[in-house]
This record gives C-alpha cells, sequence and structure tokens, in this order.
C-alpha cells in the first residue's frame, strides 16, 4: 500500500509549528505517531497536501511533575505511559490503557496526544484521562486555550481543535491520598486490538477509608464519542463503598450507553466492566488510605 | 513533491539517500538499501513483518516516514549477526524449528531482540505479549515461543 503525495515540513519549535499550521489552515494534518495518520493516507481516508511533523519539537515529549500536578507533553508515547514511570505510579487507568494499546510496535511510536484528537470512540487513553480529570492545552498562533478533556471531544471522531490549532499538553492533577483508578478493555484478543467496550473509573474516599467523596465512570466503544457516565457518577457519590453498590454503579452507567451494535452484549459488559473497575479502583484507595 | 536528500543511520552505517517524502522506512530499506530483509506484510501496522529497531525499540517500518528516521539508529534483520557468526536469537530460531515459511522471522526475531533488551529473563506470557504485534500464518507460535525462550538462556549464559 503506497502513500499519496504531500508535502513534508518538519518545524523546529512550537511557534514555527503554529505559523506553519495558521498559514497551511484546512489543507494540512498533523502528523505525531503516525500510527492512525499513515493508515489513514494509504487507505484513502484522509487525503492532506501537507504533513507536519511534530517530531522536531523535544519540548513535546516531557513529562513534567511539580506543585500536586503533571503535564504530559502530546508527543509521549503509549510506551513510555505503559511502562509506568515514578512520576505516573498514581494514574493507573492510565498506564492499564496504554499498556492495552495496539502491539509492542505501535505503542513505541502512538502518542497520547494523537490517541485523543483522533478521538476515536474506542481510544484507549480517552477513558483513563476522562475519569483522572484531564486539561488539554491548545496552542495556535494566535496564543493558547485550555480546554477539558470531556468538552474537546464531539461525536464521530471529531474534536473542538480549530484548523492551525496543536494539542501540546495534557494536564492533571495528580490524585490525592485515598484515591484510586482503573481500566479495563474487552476485546476478542487481548493485545493488538480495538476494544469492543472498555471502562475506566476513579474513586476518591473520604477521611474515614468508606465513603466515597466522587466517583468517575468513563466508557468507549459505547456511543458516538467516549463518554462519562452522569448516572453512575451520581449514584456513587457520599455512599458507603461496597461491591453491591458498585453492581449498582454499573447498571445505571448502562443507561448512559447507547451502542449502536450489538446492544444487549454491550449493555452486558458495560455493568461488569464498570463494577470490575471500581472494585479495583476501590482496593487501590483502600490500599493508599491505610 | 521533490526529492530531499537525507541521511540515515543504518545497522551502524551512514547512508545518504534522495527521498520523497511519502515514503516508507520499508520502502527506503527494501528498494533503495536492497535490505530485503524487511518484508513488506499488511502495510497498516497489524502484521508486524516489517519491524525494525529503532533506537533499540520495535516499530513498524510500514507506518514510519523515511524522513521521520532521519537522526535515529536503525537496525534491521541484517545488522543482527557479528560477520558469519549469527545472533543467539537466529541460532535458536533455527535450532528450535522456528522458522517456517521465514516471512514473518525478520520481525519476530527483531521483536524478541527488543523484548529480551529490557527484560532478560521473560516468563513465557511476556514473550507471547512482547510479540503481539508479530503475526506467523504458518501458526507456529509455540516454537517461536520456545526459540525465545532458548536464546535468552544463551545470551544470560554469555553475559554472566
Amino acid at each position: 500500500m503506497l502513500l499519496p503525495r504531500f508535502e513534508y515540513y518538519q518545524p523546529s519549535d512550537l511557534g514555527e509549528a503554529c505559523q506553519v499550521l495558521a498559514e497551511l489552515g484546512d489543507s494540512a494534518a498533523i502528523l505525531a505517531g503516525g500510527t492512525d495518520l499513515l493508515v489513514n493516507l494509504k487507505t484513502r481516508k484522509a487525503s492532506p497536501e501537507h504533513l507536519v511533523a511534530l517530531s522536531g519539537l523535544d519540548q513535546l515529549k516531557e513529562i513534567n511533575n511539580g506543585g500536586g500536578s503533571l503535564r504530559l507533553g502530546s508527543g509521549v508515547t503509549a510506551g513510555i505511559l505503559a511502562d509506568g514511570p515514578d512520576t505516573l505510579s498514581s494514574l493507573t487507568a492510565l498506564i492499564q490503557g496504554a499498556a492495552s494499546l495496539g502491539s509492542p510496535q505501535i505503542r513505541n511510536r502512538a502518542t497520547v496526544g494523537g490517541n485523543l484528537c483522533s478521538a476515536r470512540s474506542a481510544a484507549d487513553l480517552i477513558p483513563p484521562l476522562l475519569v483522572l480529570g484531564a486539561k488539554l492545552v491548545l496552542a495556535s498562533s494566535k496564543g493558547e486555550r485550555e480546554v477539558d478533556l470531556n468538552d474537546f471531544l464531539l461525536s464521530g471522531a471529531r474534536t473542538i481543535l480549530a484548523p492551525g490549532e496543536l494539542l501540546t499538553a495534557i494536564k492533571l492533577k495528580a490524585p490525592a491520598a485515598g484515591s484510586g483508578s482503573a481500566f479495563i478493555k474487552l476485546g476478542q484478543r487481548r493485545a493488538m486490538e480495538i476494544a469492543r467496550v472498555n471502562a475506566a473509573t476513579s474513586i476518591a474516599l473520604a477521611g474515614d477509608g468508606k465513603t466515597i467523596q466522587s466517583a468517575r465512570v468513563a466508557l468507549g466503544a459505547v456511543a458516538p464519542r467516549a463518554i462519562l457516565s452522569q448516572k453512575a457518577a451520581q449514584l456513587l457519590k457520599g455512599q458507603t463503598a461496597s461491591e453491591e453498590l458498585f453492581a449498582q454503579a454499573g447498571q445505571a452507567a448502562v443507561e448512559d450507553a447507547s451502542p449502536r451494535t450489538c446492544h444487549e452484549f454491550k449493555c452486558e459488559v458495560v455493568s461488569v466492566l464498570t463494577r470490575r473497575c471500581l472494585m479495583q479502583s476501590w482496593q487501590q484507595a483502600r490500599g493508599q488510605a491505610s | 513533491m521533490s526529492k530531499h536528500q537525507i541521511t540515515l543511520m543504518v545497522n551502524g552505517l551512514e547512508r545518504e539517500l534522495l527521498v520523497e517524502p511519502n515514503r516508507t522506512l520499508t520502502q527506503v530499506l527494501r528498494e533503495d538499501l536492497r535490505l530485503t530483509g524487511t518484508k513488506h506484510g499488511c502495510g497498516i501496522g497489524d502484521c508486524g513483518c516489517c519491524t525494525v529497531l529503532m533506537d533499540g525499540q520495535a516499530v513498524n517500518s510500514c507506518l514510519l516516514l523515511a524522513f521521520e528516521a532521519v537522526g535515529h539508529e536503525i537496525t534491521t534483520i541484517e545488522g543482527l549477526a557479528d560477520g558469519n557468526r549469527l545472533h543467539p536469537l537466529q541460532d535458536s530460531f533455527i535450532e528450535l524449528g522456528a522458522i517456517q515459511c521465514g516471512f514473518c522471522s525478520p520481525g519476530m526475531i527483531l521483536s524478541s531482540k527488543a523484548l529480551l533488551a529490557n527484560n532478560p529473563s521473560p516468563t513465557e506470557e511476556e514473550i507471547r505479549m512482547g510479540l503481539s504485534g508479530n503475526l506467523c500464518r504458518c501458526t507456529g507460535y509455540q516454537k517461536i515461543v520456545e526459540a525465545v525462550h532458548d536464546a535468552a538462556q544463551k545470551m544470560k549464559g554469555a553475559s554472566s
């Protein structure tokens, strides 16, 4: 399979990248790891005249940790996340999501920014980042803006990213003591697979170590975009954690899911994955609290 | 779309090439450098036949523009043997019959090399996950897993 013709740019700093993107507008596609884009080019699903490669922007590969917050460059690869470096060890759901993405070869190239901007409903890094409350930094020649990941995603693998705009970083609050998160993916095989359903949850326990101060449940591949289940989050808030409660939350999550295919099967899976993720999140939260 | 001059570092040698931006590393390795050990399989990152090492990490060269390989060290299957002395992984693949048609072997061996560099004593499960991006359509996975295990033992013996 051959690639179509295009012109290639490799800006050496962010300012230059924003300028090039502003000039090229709609005619340019951004090349990060290329594991989605090159497939789309080869299969003629995308046909940009220009590719703007981010490989020259070293700052996008940085992970910064300080003052209770984490800043992940958009060019950090899934492979680096999956290795679970010390700075990210509290972000269990994100590490699990990254480890389940593609194959070793894909993980070594695929970037967190690419996964978010491709914005597929089954993307493995989106549910983890939704439950971890990620904020995205978007840069363009006009300046920077910051948006919640939940507001960034649109239906049908689209985002609010404007032509000429670039996702540069993902900002996360370091989870407090007494909190935990988890991610589970169901596919037909255990590797190199697009999720049939995936789910992530996070739980923050109150000082008593039992009451759920807040919880989030995110689901992938059961709606036109990855979603946060408000019904599950509301049901969990303020309640005493238990396996029974988590089973109820699983049922509540099903109400927010609207899978287009295999409705009955996927709804059952949503309920089970939500319950299992919540159990894992809870165990981790308790472990940290004690 | 014009050709640009680039320099690739392949198997320890600097290679100067005139390349169009839409050519993948697989194409440039096979067609320009005649390193046909790297195979062109599915072309979309599913089969792993085109696997090469970039700075020691396994990557699908079919999903990598040759331009994006500039400044990195590329290792192909041709770069593994030391003269006429095969790499322990190559020896083990032959000795244990882990090669049938041979089409997946370069990718399998390079993925195994990346795996063993990070994890010198992998479990069977870790070997299978390490090779999860490489397909063998002769379905000889069992012998491949055994060969990687065998090579790991040899390599540990050699380094201690």
